[in-house]
């Protein structure tokens, strides 16, 4: 009921191309996240997915049919807006309503698909409210709302989570994530913080100006980024890339190796090091170290109670079985 | 304004423009009061003895004073029908982007920058005159008898040359509301499935009320006044088919010398104006709260 299948689409505007040809698969019922840096392209394909824009070459089937010249409103298709694009001059009853309205729903059906939606999305008290009267939240779960009634074929997300605070957005996380498991319908997640792809996603598509980087599920993404850019941008904190003689002996360009993935000992291991800032998370402690003839400091993840201060030698060891190979194209040797 | 000194110093800055402009209005308001009592006329120098509401009896019983109201009420309701939707028109052909866009924003304003008298002039001579006017012309060109509009249709001549004053004013105000309407919520409601004109009636529509509403005021306190136009085209002619209040009000005080008999239609003016802002407000100024 909601597979989406993009076929070599291109974006350009003007002579700037902001899509490359790209073919990706969206199965039915899938969550997928794109994910990337600003300007990546990410929000734009995401409008070609809605019909927002044109596309400059390629097909868009989804479900089957040929997609590409459907205005937006026949995709079958709900959109949650970054700005929740709430309509301020009417209450939430009226603004969840609306696309029925349009549709021609009889009154019954909206009201009984109000009710629902407004039950599942803890709305009910808010409905006679304008959006203006409501938090950053209950905005969110309006939009929300209004996406759902309509029963669409896939949700598209726009960076919802963006707008709110991060008390929040761990919350809403969750209830989207909760959400998709309950109506099982295909969503397209579009953001930037790659802890919310990592974990709402069934699959992740990393994009970076305009092209795909990789696509796979968050474990795949995380145990095998397939280039440097995915290893650099998928993680928290990010991958330790090093170059030069460490990464020679190892028979590649480039090594990544995470932070988890490097055992940190006040007197042993093979490579020695100064703790620079130390970031106590309480669970875990961040250390930065700084290591002879390297400019970077190399992030280790140790067990929160291990004290060790700024200033103090320290001794790491990499996980030989973590080390990421990189060959000179960026791309992972195998 | 945090401290007591720092209100009374601010007081005592403000207090000399707020006495002269109380002073500005209040002096001509008890004045303009006190002759509409007197017998007053120029042309009968001597006593102006106190002849209680003996002005506003005549006032009221001129012929000409039933025309007069409701022709005030009509110029203001036509311009504002005119200017309002043809406003609302411009604005949304000015907000797509095209070639030249610049200039043409300003070539839309110019009309409200030509002075009434001359714009009055210009309509009265070069367009409407039924001998070298272009609508002659026109109508000539196309084998029809040119009509005379000052004549035969006088008020709705000068409502049409108001309208053309005021559409630039009604234009730029709803253009700049339509600037402001958040894209994505456009977008949201393409995707409900709203077509143009959905979303025009359900979106922009409500998102203009505001404007609509502070252009319908401001508008109504400049056209209860029209005069210029008026006193350059048709003179509130023929007969009184084009006289206004503000129109009958000065050929009273001034043609007639009637002093007394001005100063109580203009008080007259005075109420009319506020019955005016009683209804409009009740009808459209809840869309001014937030």
């Amino acid at each position: 009921m909601g597979a989406i299948t993009l076929e070599k689409v291109t974006k350009s505007f003007g002579d700037v191309d902001v899509i490359h040809p790209l073919d990706l698969r969206i199965e039915d019922g899938e969550f997928v996240v794109f994910v990337g840096p600003s300007g990546c392209g990410k929000s734009t394909l995401l409008r070609l997915i809605a019909g927002l824009e044109d596309t400059s070459s390629g097909r868009i089937v989804i479900d089957g049919a040929d997609a590409t010249d459907v205005p937006p409103a026949k995709r079958g298709l709900a959109m949650v807006f970054q700005s929740y694009a709430l309509y301020p001059h009417m209450t939430v009853r009226k603004n969840i309503a609306f696309p029925m309205r349009m549709a021609g729903l009889d009154k019954a059906e909206q009201n009984r698909r109000i009710e629902a939606a407004a039950a599942a999305l803890n709305l009910t008290d808010y409905l006679d409210r304008r959006p203006g009267q409501l938090s950053g939240g209950q905005r969110q779960r309006v939009a929300i709302g209004r996406a759902i009634v309509r029963e669409p074929a896939a949700f598209l997300f726009d960076e919802p989570l963006s707008n709110l605070d991060a008390a929040l957005r761990v919350g809403m996380r969750l209830e989207i994530s909760e959400l998709h498991t309950r109506l099982k319908t295909t969503m397209v997640y579009v953001t930037h913080d790659q802890v919310e792809a990592m974990t709402m996603a069934d699959k992740i598509v990393v994009l970076s100006a305009g092209r795909i980087e990789q696509v796979g599920s968050p474990l795949d993404l995380y145990r095998e980024p397939r280039n440097l850019f995915v290893a650099g941008f998928i993680g928290s904190p990010k991958m330790n890339l090093l170059t030069g003689a460490a990464a020679a002996e190892r028979g590649a360009t480039t090594i990544g190796i995470r932070p988890e993935h490097i055992a940190a000992s006040p007197d042993t291991g093979p490579w020695r090091g100064i703790v620079g800032v130390s970031e106590h998370l309480g669970s875990d402690t961040f250390f930065h170290v700084r290591i002879e003839g390297r400019d970077e400091p190399i992030t280790v993840r140790a067990d929160g109670e291990v004290s060790l201060h700024h200033g103090d030698t320290i001794y790491l060891t990499p996980d030989e079985n973590r080390i990421h190979r990189f060959g000179p194209d960026g791309l992972r040797l195998a | 304004m945090a401290t007591k000194a720092s209100r009374t110093a601010a007081r005592a800055m403000m207090s000399p423009s707020v006495i002269l402009l109380l002073g500005w209005m209040l002096i001509p308001l008890a004045l303009t009061l006190y002759f509409s009592f007197l017998r007053y006329n120029l042309l009968m120098p001597g006593g102006n003895p106190f002849v209680g509401l003996e002005n506003y009896e005549y006032f009221f019983t001129d012929p000409a004073f039933q025309t007069a109201v409701v022709n005030t009420l009509l110029l203001v309701g036509g311009v504002l029908v005119v200017t309002v939707v043809g406003g609302i028109l411009l604005a949304l052909l000015l907000d797509q982007a095209m070639w030249g866009q610049g200039i043409v924003r300003i070539l839309v304003i110019a009309p409200f920058f030509v002075m009434p008298t001359v714009s009055a002039l210009v309509w009265k001579n070069m367009f409407m005159n039924p001998v070298n006017g272009l609508f002659a012309y026109l109508a000539q060109s196309v084998g029809l008898e040119p009509f005379d509009f000052l004549a035969h249709a006088p008020l709705a001549s000068i409502i049409g040359i108001v309208s053309w004053q005021w559409l630039p004013f009604a234009t730029l105000i709803l253009l700049t509301a339509l600037q402001s309407l958040d894209s994505e919520q456009l977008e949201a409601a393409e995707m409900d499935g709203a077509g143009p004109f959905a979303r025009f009636r359900f979106m922009v529509l409500p998102h203009m009320a505001r404007a609509i509403t502070v252009v319908i005021l401001i508008e109504t306190i400049f056209l209860l006044s029209i005069f210029a136009e008026i006193l350059v085209t048709t003179n509130g002619g023929p007969g009184n088919a084009s006289t206004n209040l503000t129109y009958l009000i000065y050929a009273q005080s001034l043609l007639q010398f009637d002093v007394g008999l001005g100063s109580a239609g203009g008080v007259f003016a005075i109420i009319l104006a506020n019955i005016v802002a009683i209804f409009l407000m009740r009808m459209i100024g809840r869309n001014l709260d937030a």
